[in-house]
């Protein structure tokens, strides 16, 4: 047997939300599963496919949600459910595959060693020139400085996984600036970790899938940047 | 005229809010502001005299000017209390959400646990058939 690495032998939980992902979520689990040997919970948002049940037969516990709470409600809804269970730390990542679990070793380092509270696996390479203008935008307004601030690809700490489950990050909607702000103006230590990132083979980005929907999430997520900007 | 106008409506408003709360379709705590609507309209109905010499005192020309603008002030001001209050309930009914969720999953594991030993008597509950599971219609939630 393979000598386990040093983050293997933490209390960690693998926290996957997940809508709609029958296509990958089989595969994501055993992946993570056999790479990490960590628990893996999947968080299913009301989806109309079969991702609870292959999710179930792929090894991880499933949290049906009987209403839908869009993609942080859900990640939360995994964030309260891995303090409630005693987890030190809590790995999250995206249900379509785009996360590869060989860089969980990576992500895990500056956590183990302290050096941060949460790390992000950041690729700046991914998106196309509009989300990169949006992005800085989006930087500009919040104050925050992170290189991909909208990567699903985390490691949290306990710190982290409490103050996210408080009652002040449930009336977000997604997780990246405004979970980001919160984390900060507590503050709390987050670092960027270069990963790469596969480009998604199913589904749609929750955000940056219609005009509309780009439109108010900008709208949303600038006001939300600039009314909690992060204190320096 | 429009004094009798104001006044008939500030009446016919409490009647309405009586009949709401007597009908449970308006909780007491709401009716108690309505009311107090009513009752201004009645007031500034019956004495349109008082807009008048408010106005005055402020320098403002024109009473009626005020009385919209202190009108559509406090309106801006009850519609925005509606807003907090719904963001209120929207992190409740989320967190209720949630926490179904998990303890939804906390029954699944036991259910599994119990009827996994050797000596399970019989199931804690009869399962749910899987039609009926969290799919939002009556009972689920």
């Amino acid at each position: 047997m393979r000598r386990r690495s040093d983050w293997q032998t933490r209390r960690c939980i693998v926290v996957i939300p997940a809508f709609n992902e029958q296509r990958d979520i089989e595969q994501v689990v055993r992946e993570v599963r056999r790479v990490s040997g960590f628990p893996v919970l999947v968080v299913d948002d009301c989806s109309t496919d079969r991702t609870r049940e292959l999710a179930r037969r792929a090894g991880a516990e499933v949290l049906p949600l009987s209403q839908q709470l869009g993609a942080w409600g859900a990640l939360q809804t995994g964030l309260r459910h891995a303090c409630l269970g005693g987890y030190e730390y809590a790995l999250t990542m995206d249900a379509d595959g785009q996360h590869e679990a060989v860089w969980i070793d990576k992500l895990f380092e500056p956590v183990i060693k302290g050096e941060a509270d949460v790390s992000i696996g950041c690729c700046v390479r991914r998106g196309s020139k509009l989300r990169k203008v949006a992005w800085v935008m989006l930087k500009a307004a919040s104050g925050l400085r992170m290189e991909d601030i909208t990567s699903g690809f985390r490691v949290y700490n306990r710190e982290a996984m409490e103050l996210l489950s408080g009652r002040e990050a449930t009336l977000l909607e997604y997780q990246d600036v405004g979970v980001l702000v919160l984390l900060k103006n507590a503050g709390l230590h987050l670092v960027d970790v270069d990963v790469t990132m596969l480009p998604r083979t199913s589904g749609t980005s929750r955000v940056y899938h219609s005009w509309l929907v780009v439109a108010y999430y900008m709208a949303h997520t600038l006001l939300l940047g600039f009314s909690k900007r992060v204190r320096r | 005229m429009l004094s009798w106008v104001t006044g008939f409506i500030g009446i016919v408003a409490a009647l309405t809010i009586i009949l709401l709360i007597r009908r449970d379709h308006l909780h007491v705590r709401y009716g108690l502001w309505w009311i107090v609507v009513a009752a201004a309209f009645v007031l500034l109905g019956v004495f349109p005299q008082i807009i008048d010499w408010l106005a005055a005192r402020l320098g403002i020309a024109y009473g009626p000017v005020l009385a919209l603008t202190l009108g559509l002030t406090v309106f801006v001001i009850k519609v925005l209390t509606i807003d907090i209050a719904r963001s209120r309930n929207e992190t409740r009914i989320i967190r209720l959400i949630q926490r179904i969720a998990m303890l939804e999953a906390e029954v699944n594991r036991l259910r599994e646990q119990v009827e996994a030993s050797p000596d399970a008597q019989a199931p804690i509950a009869a399962p749910l058939p899987p039609d009926q599971r969290h799919t939002g219609e009556a009972g689920a939630d």
